[in-house]
C-alpha cells in the first residue's frame, strides 16, 4: 500500500484504485489509450489491435492457470470456437456484432465446461494433456463439420458492422476492441474481490484445504473453466473480426502455448502480469524486427538476423524465468515502489 | 543484474516508441515490392529462395536503369509464417512505402489480406500460395499466381498420365490439411474427363510418420500412378521405400512443394524415378533457350531452388505490369496493374518457363513433367511443356 493512504471508510477499503496517485495514472492511461489511434500509423493500430485481443485471451487463462492453478492448454482452441461461432453467425444470420461476440463467448464457455470436467480427477501436466486433447478433438471438429465451419477453407467473416459504420480498418476496430479489453480486464479485477475469486485463489493453494472450507471444487473448477474460456471465447470473436478469415488452422496449438508464456512471463495471478505478458510476447518480435531494421546492415543482412531475432526472443523468455520468476509485473511492481518514496530515498 | 533487465527493456520500450516516426517517403519515381517473406520458422527454407529471387531480379533491373526511369524498390519483413506477423509487416511496409506490389507468404496470408487490397486499389500481390480457391478474378481481382494452381498442377499430371497410359489406373494421396485436401475434389473430375480411374484416394494425418495402413490400402488399389499432394518431404519416402519393399508397380508423383531438387535427392535412393511436375526450369538448366538463367548462374553460383525461381519470376511479372501501366500513361493502380497483368500474351521468360506464357484469370496454367535421375542428382525432363487452355 502507498504510504500516505489511510482509509477511512469501508468503501475506500474496497475500492480497486485506491489512491489519488494511482487515480491520476490511470486518467493519463486512458487520455494515452484515447489519444493514441489519431497519432499512430496503420501499424501501431494494428498492433494495438492484436495486443487488446491477446489481452482479453491471456486474461481468460490467468484466471483459469494464474489464479485457480489449472494449467491449460486449450486456450487457442477456445478461443477457435469463440471465432466460429461468431464466423457462422455473421455469415449465416448476420446478428449483430456485440451479440455475436457475446454468443462467441458464451459457446466457448461451453466447451470450455465440457473440458474442465477431468480437471475434478486430473492435475498439472495430466490436466495439461488432457486440454491438449480436447483442442485436437476442437481441431477436427473445425476441419470437418463442412456446413457450420466450412471445412479446411474456412469462413470469411464480413466486416463488423455497428449502426452503419463498418469496423473494417485497424483505426475503426481499435474503438471496438479496446473498450471490449478494458471491460473483460476490470470484470477479471473485480472478480478476485468476491467469493468467486477468492474461492478460485483457494483451490489454487491447496484444493483439500478448499474443500474443507466448503468450496464446492466441481463447481468452482469449473466455473474457473466457463470463465477462462469465456474469455477466451470472445477474444476469438474479435480475432474473427480481426482477420477476417477463420479456418481449422488459425489455431493452432503454438498459439495456446503462446498464452501459457504470456501468463508466466507476465506473472501468474495477477491482472496485471497478464497485461505485460501479452504485451511482451506480441511486441517484442516486432520491437526485434525495429531493432534490426535500425542496424546498418544491407538487406541480406535481414535474412542472416532472421534466426537471430527468434533466438533472441527466446533467450529473453529465458533470461525472464531465470532471474525474475514472479514475471513482469514484479520487475513494474518494483519500479513502482522505488516511486513511492522518491525522491526522500534512493 | 536486474537494473541491466530493466535497462534493456527500457531502451526497447523507446526504441519500439520513436520506430512510429514517418519513414522516408517513397521518391515520386520509384517502384515499391513489398513482401512478408518467411525467413524464418517451418517455410524458412523457401522464404530465403523467394527472398533472394526478388532481390537479384530487382538488382538486374535496376543496374539496367529501371522500368521506364523508375528504379525497384525491394522493402522485405520476415513473417516466420505466421499469419498476424505476416499481416503485421504488409502494415508496417505498406503505411511507411507506396507499394504497388506485394509478395504474400501463405494461403491464409492472401485470404486475410485480400479485404485490404481490394480497399487499398493500390497495389496487386502474388505469393507462395498456389491455392485454387485464389484462382478467382472475381473474389481475389488484385491476386495472381506466378504459376499453375495446385487443381491445374494435377491437370498437368493427370494430362500427361493419360498421354502415356489411356485409362490408367490413379491414386491421390494427400495430407489432412487445407494445402493436402486442395485440389483433391476438383481433379476428380478432370481425371474422369481424361478417360482416368481414379482407384483409391488415401488421406493421412498432418504430420504422419507411420503409413503401413495407408500403404496396405494403396497395394489394394493396384493404382499405376500415385500422386502426392500436400505434403514437403514426408512421409513420401516411407510410403516409396515400403512400396518397393512390398513390390508395388507404381509411379510415384508430386507436385511444386515436393518437387525441388534438393527436396527430392533427400529422398536417396528412393527417389529414382520419382517424377513430378514443376512449372519452372531448374537452376542448372543451360538450354540456349533460357538465357536468364545463364545470368542467375552467373550471379550464384552455388544451386539455387525452386521457390528461387518462383520469387525471380513474381519480381519479373510485376515489373512487366509496371512497364506495360507505365508505357500506357496509366496511374500505378491495382485495376491498372492487374489488366497489364493480364495484357500477358506469350510473354518470353527468357527460360525461367520453357515457352512463351500467358497470364489468364490469376494463373499461368503451364508445366513439364519431370523425373529424378539420382545419379547425376538432377531432375531430367519427362515432357514436353504441358499448356493447359
Amino acid at each position: 500500500m502507498r504510504i500516505g493512504t489511510a482509509r477511512s471508510s469501508y468503501r475506500h477499503d474496497e475500492s480497486l484504485f485506491d489512491s489519488r496517485t494511482q487515480h491520476a495514472w490511470l486518467a493519463v492511461l486512458a487520455v494515452a489509450l484515447l489519444g493514441f489511434p489519431f497519432f499512430a500509423d496503420e501499424y501501431w493500430l494494428y498492433l494495438a489491435c492484436l495486443v487488446a485481443i491477446n489481452i482479453a485471451s491471456t486474461t481468460g487463462l490467468n484466471i483459469l492457470t494464474g489464479y485457480t492453478g489449472l494449467v491449460s492448454l486449450g486456450q487457442a482452441a477456445f478461443m477457435g470456437i469463440g471465432a466460429y461461432t461468431v464466423a457462422a453467425l455473421e455469415q449465416k444470420l448476420g446478428t449483430p456484432v456485440l451479440l455475436n461476440l457475446l454468443a462467441g463467448g458464451f459457446v466457448a464457455m461451453l466447451g470450455g465446461l465440457v473440458v474442465g470436467l477431468p480437471s475434478l480427477r486430473v492435475k498439472g501436466l495430466y490436466l495439461a494433456i488432457a486440454t491438449i486433447a480436447a483442442s485436437v478433438v476442437l481441431h477436427f471438429v473445425f476441419a470437418n463439420w463442412h456446413s457450420v465451419t466450412g471445412g479446411h477453407a474456412g469462413i470469411t467473416v464480413a466486416p463488423a458492422e455497428i449502426l452503419g459504420v463498418s469496423f473494417d480498418t485497424s483505426f475503426r476496430l481499435y474503438w471496438l476492441f479496446v473498450p471490449i479489453t478494458a471491460l473483460m480486464v476490470l470484470g477479471a479485477a473485480n472478480l478476485f474481490r468476491t467469493r468467486i475469486g477468492r474461492a478460485f485463489i483457494a483451490i489454487r493453494d491447496r484444493d483439500i484445504s478448499a474443500e474443507v472450507l466448503g468450496i464446492p471444487l466441481l463447481r468452482y473448477k469449473l466455473l474457473s473453466f466457463g470463465l477462462s474460456s469465456f474469455y477466451a471465447g470472445v477474444a476469438g470473436g474479435m480475432w474473427a473480426y480481426f482477420f477476417r478469415v477463420v479456418t481449422p488452422e488459425s489455431f493452432p496449438l503454438i498459439m495456446s502455448i503462446f498464452f501459457l508464456a504470456a501468463v508466466i512471463v507476465g506473472g501468474m495471478g495477477t491482472i496485471l502480469g497478464a497485461i505485460l505478458g501479452a504485451v511482451f510476447m506480441t511486441m517484442v518480435p516486432e520491437a526485434l524486427k525495429l531493432i534490426v531494421g535500425w542496424l546498418p546492415l544491407s538487406a541480406d543482412a535481414t535474412l542472416i538476423l532472421s534466426p537471430v531475432r527468434t533466438i533472441v526472443f527466446g533467450a529473453l523468455i529465458v533470461g525472464f524465468l531465470v532471474f525474475e520468476p514472479l514475471g513482469l509485473q514484479e520487475i513494474w511492481r518494483r519500479i513502482r515502489r522505488f516511486f513511492h518514496l522518491w525522491p526522500f530515498r534512493a | 543484474m536486474r537494473r541491466t533487465v530493466l535497462k534493456s527493456l527500457l531502451a526497447t520500450a523507446v526504441l519500439a516508441a520513436t520506430a512510429g516516426l514517418p519513414a522516408a517517403q517513397a521518391a515520386d519515381k520509384e517502384i515499391v515490392i513489398g513482401g512478408s517473406i518467411p525467413m524464418s520458422g517451418v517455410f524458412a527454407f523457401a522464404g530465403i529462395g523467394i527472398h533472394a529471387g526478388i532481390q537479384d531480379y530487382v538488382k538486374m533491373t535496376n543496374d539496367a536503369g529501371g522500368i521506364e526511369g523508375h528504379m525497384l524498390r525491394y522493402v522485405p519483413e520476415d513473417s516466420a509464417y505466421k499469419v498476424d506477423q505476416s499481416v503485421a509487416a504488409f502494415k508496417k511496409i505498406t503505411s511507411q512505402n507506396k507499394v504497388n506490389f506485394y509478395y504474400g507468404d501463405s494461403t491464409a496470408f492472401s485470404k486475410t489480406i485480400n479485404p485490404e487490397l481490394d480497399r487499398a486499389g493500390s497495389m496487386i500481390m502474388s505469393g507462395a500460395s498456389f491455392a485454387t480457391e485464389l484462382n478467382d478474378p472475381q473474389k481475389f481481382p488484385y491476386q495472381f499466381i506466378a504459376g499453375p494452381d495446385y487443381t491445374q498442377q494435377f491437370g498437368i499430371l493427370l494430362r500427361y498420365i493419360a498421354q502415356q497410359k489411356p485409362g490408367a489406373k490413379v491414386a491421390f494421396v494427400y495430407s489432412d490439411t487445407e494445402f493436402g485436401r486442395d485440389p483433391i475434389e476438383s481433379s476428380r473430375g478432370v481425371a474422369k474427363e481424361l478417360g482416368l480411374n481414379v482407384a483409391i484416394e488415401i488421406m493421412t494425418p498432418p504430420g504422419a510418420v507411420d503409413v503401413s495402413t495407408e500403404m496396405a490400402k494403396l497395394r489394394r488399389a493396384r493404382a499405376d500412378y500415385t500422386i502426392f499432394h500436400g505434403y514437403i518431404l514426408g512421409p513420401i519416402p516411407e510410403f516409396i521405400s515400403q512400396s518397393r519393399q512390398l513390390g508395388l508397380q507404381t509411379q510415384f508423383m508430386g507436385t511444386f512443394w515436393t518437387m525441388d531438387n534438393s527436396t527430392v535427392m533427400q529422398m536417396g535412393e528412393a527417389a529414382e524415378g520419382f517424377m513430378g511436375v514443376m512449372p519452372y526450369n531448374y537452376y542448372y538448366d543451360d538450354s540456349a533457350s533460357a538465357p536468364m538463367l545463364e545470368k542467375i548462374r552467373s550471379m550464384r553460383t552455388e544451386y539455387q531452388n525452386v521457390p528461387y525461381i518462383q520469387g525471380f519470376l513474381s519480381a519479373m511479372l510485376y515489373a512487366e505490369s509496371a512497364r506495360r501501366t507505365l508505357a500506357a500513361g496509366q496511374e500505378m493502380s491495382a485495376a491498372n496493374l492487374k489488366a497489364a497483368l493480364n495484357s500477358i500474351e506469350n510473354f518470353d521468360t527468357g527460360g525461367l518457363i520453357g515457352v512463351p506464357i500467358s497470364i489468364r484469370g490469376n494463373t499461368i496454367p503451364v508445366g513439364r513433367i519431370y523425373r529424378a535421375d539420382v545419379q547425376a542428382k538432377r531432375m531430367v525432363p519427362a515432357s514436353d511443356w504441358i499448356v493447359l487452355e
